[in-house]
């Protein structure tokens, strides 16, 4: 980790009395702390990633408390930590992004499900859905039904959320099951405060080890026993759980007086509903709602008779439930039946199947829902709602007329400088010569070679899953087909389902391990080949070429990613030798990101110290552009724009480098490997430079302003044609 | 206090790296500082990937105290009730316009009016921009009120990002129930670059108190203009000629492509320009046009005939006043030595340029037939602050006597007078044809790849469109009507894709139409 979070660690530390003031994730790990926790681990993600940076960062704080933090190479091994609460009474959490964390460590999960805990364990689920999701769009609430693990949903504000963890231990204690809480990306995001409490030493941690192992053949998923667990999470631990979510209050009954109506909703989508009904008339800016609501924190399992107590006696219910499938919608059918309810149930017949519920969906939802149960004494306010939602879809069109296009998306891209991006390059610029080939992707930054300019690579299907996709179409295509992977990707699982694989059934394609020294995608964490340890301490020989020597590799050859030309003739060597096997490209170049927060201050105290630094930047001569753009085209920099063509005959605008430029090379690599254009050229202004260095300078610049090529001559003004002279007269 | 009934919702978007969540935390802070209710939240995802970015803030306009009830705050911005719109560039604002976000009924917007180009936008062969001034009606027409402003440039000025500007300008609006001082006080706590982050911040607000100011003139006043040198006789010379003959629409355009092919070459040269430019306004003068084909064949005739072989690139690359350019966008200061690397890669194409036909001619064809034809660049990083580098480069411009003799320059002269005859012969008929043939050369640009695809392109137009379209003189009016339409599409599509897929699909197209 090249960031650093001390303030962020300082918040950890505040106990009763305190107000805690921060982000909803950082409120999150908080909580985790105030509930005696002995291990934390996780694989980081959007939206989660700090939950595991801070703690990284709260080393001392964490000794005190006697907390062991892992950082796991993917969810799997974050996911089987929880193995530690199936013997013994000790608390502790996991995280990562989901749904496609919670894929990985499925395996773990539903074997320790079955096994179930006697302590509290606790799963803290970015889920990544809807705008601004990186990811595939599921749910995670299948994977709760599946295993038979409880899933909180709680309303976002920090103070319910902190309730929830703290409830959620006790949750999982009091039923032996998995406890998972699902943050929406808004939720992690949001800044708020709740009134502290004192962190708690678990009473077994790594201050207090425990000493006897204990062994018990019903906590092993082994032929024989596995049975009767099942019948336990039926019998047992379904029921003790639906007792304590009702014992407990987690779930909320917002009154109002509409009772012949009412909403159930995930508690996380609670305050969107609150804020739209305000903007309609049915609720004041406290939350004070004429709809009675039923916010259910916890979104699995339902408590039946919570459901039919709110329902009885009601014409018509709404589910509000965010995704497909309905499974609330359909646990809430089936309650009202059992019951021999006829309460009428809306649900996904007036809100969309999927999507996020964002404010304006569920204001139309909601309106089409009044619409169609009509509550006495609010028609005037349907009117209204349906008036307001005219008003803004007029609004819209009158937006859009006036543009005149559709506006495109700004796709993510590789970052100025990145050293994934030249890779691309050489790709494109090796298919010139020998043709497309079949590309299978990866997910990482390099990701983003899927976008435009580049859009290079024809599948993407997990995360380290690179090379492992490619075996297929490998065998069947008429080319050797190239993969990419980076080294998140690869310690994540790569190594095993990739390379080990692909080697022992006789691969015979090129793989591409993209080598930034972090994963940087999910914020420059440290990784098992990192020059650094996240201790500081610089590591040992656990690298990505010994890894691969490992398992038998014999064609490996590391690139400099920004030699463009020579990555692509490697490329090409790796596309055509005779040689058989997996041929291995290492592309070295450290994140450029993390490189420039290190290197800036590098940069600053060696010029504070007097040492001489050269700071490079590219620039584009004007009047050599001609305004063809293929330099964006091979590249997509964010820092190489375009501008007005300052040229009074010229018309198309030119290509330009905006100060952002950090100077990579690539810009003049490319033009040199594709044969662009002599527009670009390099700075690099030295400071400090040695005496000779600058009177040398001095010397050169008197001789190169007497060799210069004099200024163009300035054209000469024309005559004011008549007719204006007459007028200015 | 009156009761609010409400909150004030403000949603930000920013650009990945302009600092839009230390903006964020700016008005968290002031607002704290003031006690206020305040809840913020925001989709980064990928987003510091250079994506767009929204942040959400909501500002309750009461104290916070203890036993009172609080209020449901949210995380979405809903269409149509956002107070405060923050864009930090044009494009993004005219797209909050199309989601809702800026709305007559409510919103104040504070726009920055620069543009961050799409990629969509920079990847196009010729200028696929965005009609700036579409999105900037957009923006003033949908606001309830329009703080508008080149922020972008008064953060470079003041030496700082883009946030503190804006941040100014949202206190400037007086929207927030956060006063100007604590939002001052907030960059003050945060303690980074503190000067400059409050001469951002003034710099803002004056611009948004003020009713609605716009940036139109520049914060500074513009570096005086180098002294006038006389322009030379042989300039002065063409000047006369030029507006003796030329009617005002295309002067201006003429005498500036004259002094161009001067520069490039020599009088000898600028006269040539001027007599085929003569024969073209002949022609218009005859059809009794609007000179607006003398105008763009004037454009494309100079650019064509200054086509930038290796002496060009020479020449501009060694003039005094480049020299000072880099060495300004290279931020040095006073004395401090610049480093400069050019990055050229002359080739068969450039080297045969210069060399007679009859050696040229044979030598390309058989590099094209053998797929060599890029096989023999030299890369060269040639560092042009040292003396010997310099002198390289500036020796290649010195090879300009010898241009009008080698392969490249017959080669060129023959294509411009195939071109020239064409608008020369749709003149009579077509004004509006002649001006789209004039327009055709404007696919001729760049270099090596770029530009042997760029006059491939010119020449499929010529074959497929011009040539059967002049060979038809009696077919009728309409024949040109359609003709100069084709023309239009047919370069738009040339342009749409390095491929050339989008011209084969048009001219496969129009071979059906014309068959039909």
């Amino acid at each position: 980790m090249e960031r650093s979070f001390k303030t962020e660690v300082e918040s950890l530390r505040l106990g009763d009395g305190d107000v805690f003031h921060g982000e909803g994730i950082l409120a999150v790990t908080k909580a985790l702390l105030q509930s005696g926790v002995s291990y934390v681990g996780g694989y980081q993600g959007s939206p989660i990633s700090h939950l595991i940076d801070v703690l990284v960062d709260a080393k001392p704080l964490m000794d005190e408390l006697g907390v062991h933090l892992e950082t796991s190479t993917s969810e799997a091994a974050a996911g089987a930590m929880l193995a530690a609460s199936i013997n013994y009474p000790i608390r502790g959490a996991v995280t990562w992004k989901s749904p496609v964390g919670t894929n990985v460590a499925s395996d773990a999960l539903s074997n320790i499900s079955s096994s179930g805990l006697v302590g509290g364990g606790m799963i803290i689920l970015g889920e990544d859905y809807g705008e601004g999701a990186s990811v595939i769009q599921e749910r995670s609430h299948a994977f709760a039904m599946k295993s038979s693990m409880w899933l909180l949903d709680p309303r976002p504000n920090l103070t319910t959320i902190v309730n929830m963890v703290e409830k959620g231990f006790e949750l999982s204690e009091a039923s032996n099951s998995i406890v998972m809480m699902q943050l929406r990306i808004r939720t992690c995001h949001v800044y708020g405060r709740f009134d502290a409490k004192d962190n708690r030493s678990g009473t077994i941690s790594r201050n207090n080890k425990l000493s006897t192992p204990e062994f018990d053949m019903m906590r092993l998923p082994q032929p024989g026993f596995t049975g009767a667990q099942e019948r336990l999470k039926m019998d047992k631990r379904l029921p003790a759980a639906i007792q304590f979510i009702k014992d407990n209050k987690l779930n909320e009954v917002l009154p109002g007086d509409l009772s012949e109506v009412g909403i159930i909703l995930q508690g996380g989508i609670t305050n969107t509903v609150l804020r739209v009904m305000q903007r309609i008339g049915l609720a004041d800016a406290f939350g004070n709602a004429r709809i009675p609501m039923m916010v259910l924190n916890v979104t699995y399992p339902m408590v039946p008779d919570e459901i039919s107590n709110f329902c009885a006696g009601k014409r018509a219910v709404l589910v509000m439930e965010e995704g497909h499938p309905d499974y609330i919608e359909q646990a809430v059918s089936t309650i009202l039946r059992r019951a021999d309810l006829n309460t009428k149930l809306h649900g996904k017949d007036v809100l969309p199947m999927g999507g996020e519920y964002t404010a304006d969906v569920v204001l139309k939802g909601l309106a089409a829902f009044l619409d169609k149960t009509r509550p006495a004494g609010v028609d005037h306010l349907i009117e209204e709602a349906n008036a307001q939602s005219a008003e803004i879809a007029g609004y819209k069109t009158q937006a859009n007329a006036l543009v005149g296009a559709a506006i495109p998306g700004r796709n993510p891209t590789f970052c100025t400088g990145c050293p994934e991006r030249p890779i691309f390059s050489s790709v494109k610029l090796m298919e010139r010569e020998l043709g497309k080939t079949h590309v299978s992707g990866d997910i990482g930054c390099h990701s983003f070679g899927m976008y435009a300019p580049f859009n290079v690579g024809n599948t993407c299907v997990g995360y380290g899953l690179g090379l492992a996709s490619s075996t297929g179409i490998a065998a069947n295509f008429g080319k050797r087909t190239i993969s990419i992977m980076g080294d998140g990707g690869f310690w994540h699982n790569g190594l095993t389902t990739g390379v080990a694989s692909a080697t022992y059934n006789n691969a015979d394609s090129v793989l591409i391990v993209m080598k930034n020294g972090y994963t940087s995608a999910t914020g420059w964490q440290f990784l098992p080949s990192s020059l650094q340890r996240r201790d500081g301490l610089v590591k040992g020989d656990q690298t990505v070429e010994n890894a691969l020597k490992g398992v038998g590799i014999k064609w490996m050859k590391t690139v400099n990613n920004y030699k463009v030309a020579d990555v692509a003739k490697v490329l090409k060597e790796a596309m055509s030798t005779v040689e058989k096997g997996l041929k291995v490209i290492i592309a070295e170049g450290e994140c450029m990101l993390a490189k420039q927060r290190r290197v800036r201050a590098e940069d600053a105290k060696n010029i504070a110290e007097g040492k001489r630094v050269a700071k490079p930047k590219f620039g584009i001569d004007e009047a050599v552009c001609t305004g063809d753009h293929s330099c964006i085209r091979l590249s997509g920099c964010p820092s190489l724009a375009i501008k007005d063509n300052p040229d009074k005959l010229r018309q198309d605008p030119i290509a330009t480098v905006v100060e952002t430029c950090v100077g990579c090379g690539l810009c003049g690599e490319v033009s040199h490997a594709a044969i662009l254009c002599p527009s670009f050229y390099k700075t690099e202004v030295v400071h400090n430079p040695s005496w000779i260095e600058a009177r040398m300078t001095g010397l050169r610049r008197r001789v190169i302003a007497w060799l210069a090529t004099p200024e163009a001559a300035p054209t000469p003004a024309l005559p004011v044609p008549a007719a204006f002279a007459q007028a200015a007269e | 206090m009156t009761e609010a009934t409400r909150p004030v919702t403000v949603l930000i978007s920013a650009l990945g790296g302009e600092g839009g969540g230390v903006m964020t935390d700016w008005i968290l802070a002031a607002a704290r500082e003031q006690n206020l209710i305040v809840q913020a939240t925001s989709v980064p995802g990928v987003a510091q990937r250079t994506g767009a970015t929204t942040y959400y803030i909501e500002v309750f306009g009461e104290k916070l105290q203890p036993g009172k009830p609080e209020p449901i705050m949210a995380l979405y911005p809903q269409a149509g009730d956002i107070d405060l719109m923050v864009a930090t560039e044009l494009a993004e604002a005219a797209r909050a316009c199309q989601n809702g976000f800026v709305t007559p009924n409510r919103t104040t917007l504070i726009s920055s009016s620069h543009r961050f180009y799409l990629l969509d936008e920079k990847m196009g062969m010729a200028d696929s921009r965005l009609d700036a001034d579409a999105l900037e009606a957009a923006a003033r027409t949908m606001a309830k009120r329009v703080v508008i402003g080149d922020f972008a440039r008064a953060a470079r000025e003041a030496g700082t990002v883009i946030n503190a500007v804006m941040l100014g300008a949202i206190a400037g609006t007086g929207i927030l129930p956060i006063s100007a001082q604590a939002l001052e006080n907030a960059i003050k706590g945060e303690g980074k670059a503190v000067d400059a982050n409050l001469r951002g911040f003034a710099y803002g607000l004056s611009v948004a108190r003020g009713d609605v100011v716009e940036l139109k003139t520049p914060m500074r006043k513009p570096a005086p203009v180098a002294e006038a040198v006389p322009a030379p006789t042989v300039l002065e010379r063409l000047r006369d000629r030029i507006a003796r003959d030329y009617p005002a629409p295309s002067t201006e355009i003429v005498m500036e492509g004259a002094a161009r092919v001067f520069d490039y070459q020599d009088e000898n040269y600028a006269r040539l320009y001027l007599d085929r430019m003569d024969r073209v306004l002949a022609a218009e003068t005859k059809a009794d046009g609007d000179y607006s084909a003398t105008r763009e064949a004037g454009r494309h005739l100079a650019l064509w005939m200054t086509y930038e072989d290796v002496i060009r690139v020479a020449q501009i690359k060694t003039r005094t006043g480049r020299i000072d350019h880099v060495r300004k966008g290279s931020g040095a200061k006073d004395e401090q030595p610049v480093i400069v690397t050019e990055f050229l890669k002359p080739g068969l194409d450039e080297f045969s340029s210069l060399m007679p036909a009859f050696i040229a001619r044979p030598l390309l064809g058989w590099a094209e037939r053998t797929g060599r034809r890029d096989k023999f660049n030299i890369g060269l990083h040639i560092r042009t602050n040292t003396i010997f580098g310099f002198a390289l480069l500036r020796m290649m411009a010195a090879f300009k006597p010898l241009r009008r003799s080698g392969y490249r320059y017959g080669v060129e002269q023959a294509l411009i007078e195939r071109w020239l005859a064409a608008i020369e012969a749709a003149l009579p008929h077509d004004t509006a044809f002649a001006r789209e043939i004039a327009e055709t050369a404007r696919l001729i640009k760049g270099y090596s790849d770029t530009h042997r695809r760029g006059t491939r392109n010119f020449q499929r137009l010529f074959e497929a469109i011009v040539d059967p379209t002049l060979a038809a003189v009696n077919a009728g009016p309409d024949v040109y009507a359609n003709a100069a339409a084709a023309l239009a599409t047919a370069r738009k599509a040339a342009l749409a894709d390095p491929e050339g897929d989008a011209l084969d699909k048009m001219l496969m197209k129009l071979g059906r139409v014309a068959a039909a």
